[in-house]
């Protein structure tokens, strides 16, 4: 019985060991892929941020609106956003590298997947940045455009444009994420259709003199009494 | 060579056939055949009258029928006519025609003009645009004799007006581009202008015919690059600008591109010379320096006002990204004045405008977007004018134009300090 026993602790100590001597030096190499991931990411960002401010990306972020977007969201610079970004991907890519030495199966297995779900998330993200960008482009041209051209609702014109692109914008980041797919394709025909037929049926019986004076303006049956009583600019 | 590149075989073809010339006069063909005609006729008879002894060529450039008509009129349209001199009393008058598959926009129109007149090597040349003015042979005169006989390499044309017609240019490209380039040309944006073969080849040998802003307003370059390089240059008074004071015209964004979005770009792309300029010069003068007409109009005040106020309203957002915090919270105070005390300082307004140049150069929103949210500040300073000169007379005016052109130039320093300030992107 107490011969039993003490086999039974050695060959527990023998196995705590062997796990010990196979997952240490496993360990220590995940520890220098992260630190080395580190390291590599620092690097980058620093490239990076580098080569951003030369080519003034922050300026042409400006121009373009895009950095409205991220100041409204309380986000960084683009340079800096960007280089932060690949920092953060760059090491936990290492990271995930430096897990999957361990050999842990389940881990694995869910490493593996976030792997596969990455380019996605990377694909969703693009597509929200270029729908956000879009929609304060073009709402901003129909202010411009609705104010000089001296109609009185140009601001709910521009809020509605860019809450639409923000509607599809938003359906197409979810259906590229796989998010209940078919919920948000119905979501979205129903809002978009039910705005659509809320507007033709308040143009339509709400305000037919206003269509009707649109119209004959844009057809070009009456002059346009406005425009015909500015001065000539030159 | 541009020539190598830009002109058709036909075109030097018919250019070769021409040989040198002394005079040469640039047509664009975009308007109706009839108004073509028109121009082609006083062309000819300015030749006839003014220069019997020199040799002519008139340069028609022209595209594509877009309404279906021939733009180039009864006179050159004919196949067998094309090319062929006309005789007068000493000299031919030759005809070259530029064809186009599509209507040329005026840049390209202006390039095909000026590599003409370097390749037949003409002393004095001309640019005009048959549609927008009443082209007679006197005018014609005017815009070549300066270059021709006085040795000028650029000449502007100076109209009559009524008094409330031509604002933009008055309260805004007239006083800005003096006070900044240096020299008081008064219509920088004219569809007629005359310059030289000297200036004509300094200008192509540049490589900006590509740019937008070149494309549709090519002539205010030309006058700046003529100040830039040292150019002699001159305004030469025509007579009636044909326009009603009031529109229908261009669309008033559409002139504020081609006219406010140009000047801009003339200061991005020459900030080397209106940086080191000090003092204005004056610029010579052929016949009355302005002459102002004063008829009744149906201006609608109350209406513009409106659109100011409105749309300094509704572009809080956008103006605020573009003014001073100071420029604009003045701006907010006087929206918010009775409309019949309104009043928009020329100090305040010379400030609005050097904070849309510097924000222009610093690109802090998209530039085209910049250019259009000045317009119902314009509006504002349009509705100020009207108010306060309704009576003025035509010197009164002129004394208000040089207190505005003197308040650009004091507040130069605050433009060169905010052009050349860093700009802050927050992180």
């Amino acid at each position: 019985m107490r011969q039993t026993i003490l086999q039974g602790l050695e060959q527990a100590y023998g196995n705590l060991v062997h796990m010990i001597a196979d997952f240490l030096p496993r360990f220590l190499v995940m520890l220098i892929i992260i630190v080395l991931g580190l390291l590599v990411a620092f690097l980058l960002k620093y490239i990076l941020r580098i080569v951003l401010s030369v080519t003034k990306l922050d300026q042409v972020s400006e121009q373009a609106g895009a950095s409205g977007i991220l100041r409204a969201a309380h986000l960084p610079s683009m340079t800096a956003l960007i280089s932060r970004s690949i920092f953060w991907l760059t090491w936990i890519g290492f990271i995930l590298l430096g897990l999957s030495v361990l050999g842990v199966a389940s881990l694995q297995e869910q490493i593996s997947r976030l792997f596969q779900f990455l380019p996605e998330v990377f694909v969703g993200m693009l597509i929200l940045f270029v729908g956000l960008m879009t929609a304060n482009f073009l709402s901003r041209a129909a202010l411009l455009a609705g104010v000089n051209a001296g109609h009185r609702s140009a601001r709910i014109v521009s809020w509605s444009i860019r809450f639409l692109i923000w509607i599809l914008t938003i359906s197409m980041t979810l259906e590229e994420l796989g998010v209940a797919r078919q919920t948000v394709i119905s979501a979205f025909s129903i809002i978009f259709g039910a705005l659509m037929f809320g507007l033709a049926i308040a143009f339509g019986l709400g305000g037919q003199d206003l269509a009707r004076k649109a119209l004959e303006k844009y057809l070009g049956d009456t002059p346009q009494k406005e425009k015909d009583k500015e001065p000539q600019p030159l | 060579m541009a020539e190598d590149t830009i002109l058709a075989d036909d075109l030097i073809r018919q250019l070769i056939s021409v040989g040198e010339v002394d005079l040469l006069v640039g047509i664009s063909s975009q308007s109706n055949a009839i108004a073509a005609s028109h121009a082609f006729h006083a062309i000819e008879q300015s030749f006839q009258k003014n220069f019997t002894r020199q040799r002519a060529v008139i340069v028609n450039v022209r595209g594509g029928d877009a309404d279906g008509s021939d733009a180039s009129g009864p006179v050159l349209g004919s196949s067998e006519e094309k090319s062929a001199p006309l005789a007068t009393s000493l000299r031919t008058v030759h005809r070259v025609t530029a064809d186009f598959s599509v209507l040329p926009s005026p840049g390209l129109a202006l390039r095909t003009v000026l590599t003409a007149a370097d390749l037949l090597r003409a002393r004095a040349c001309a640019m005009v645009s048959p549609g927008t003015s009443d082209l007679t042979p006197d005018r014609i005169a005017n815009l070549l004799t300066p270059v021709f006989r006085e040795k000028f390499d650029f000449v502007a044309p100076l109209y009559s007006r009524h008094k409330f017609q031509g604002l933009l240019a008055r309260n805004l490209l007239y006083p800005m581009s003096r006070a900044l380039f240096c020299c008081g040309i008064r219509e920088l944006y004219s569809d007629e202008w005359g310059f030289s073969g000297r200036l004509a080849s300094a200008c192509l040998s540049q490589d900006v015919w590509h740019e937008e802003s070149i494309q549709t307003r090519p002539e205010a370059w030309m006058a700046i690059s003529a100040i830039s390089n040292d150019f002699r240059c001159c305004q030469a008074f025509l007579g009636q600008r044909l326009q009603p004071a009031t529109s229908p015209g261009p669309d008033i964004v559409e002139v504020f591109r081609q006219t406010v979005g140009n000047l801009f770009w003339c200061m991005e792309s020459r900030q080397s010379t209106w940086l080191d300029c000090k003092r204005s010069e004056p610029v010579q003068t052929f016949g009355p320096e302005h002459e102002l007409t004063s008829e009744r109009t149906d201006l609608d005040p109350h209406r513009i006002f409106e659109m100011f106020r409105n749309g300094v309203a509704e572009l809080g957002p956008i103006l605020s990204s573009i003014l001073d915090p100071e420029t604009h919270a003045e701006i907010n105070s006087i929206v918010a004045s009775e409309e019949s005390t309104f009043r928009f300082r020329t100090d305040l307004w010379v400030r609005t405008l050097y904070d849309f140049a510097a924000s222009y150069h610093h690109a802090v929103i998209n530039r085209d977007h910049l250019v259009q949210a000045l317009v119902p500040l314009y509006r504002g300073m349009t509705y100020s004018f009207l108010m306060e000169h309704a009576d003025s007379s035509a010197t009164e005016l002129e004394a208000v134009n040089e207190s505005l052109c003197a308040e650009f130039e004091r507040q130069k320093p605050y433009l060169m300090e905010k052009w050349n300030a860093k700009i802050e992107v927050k992180s």
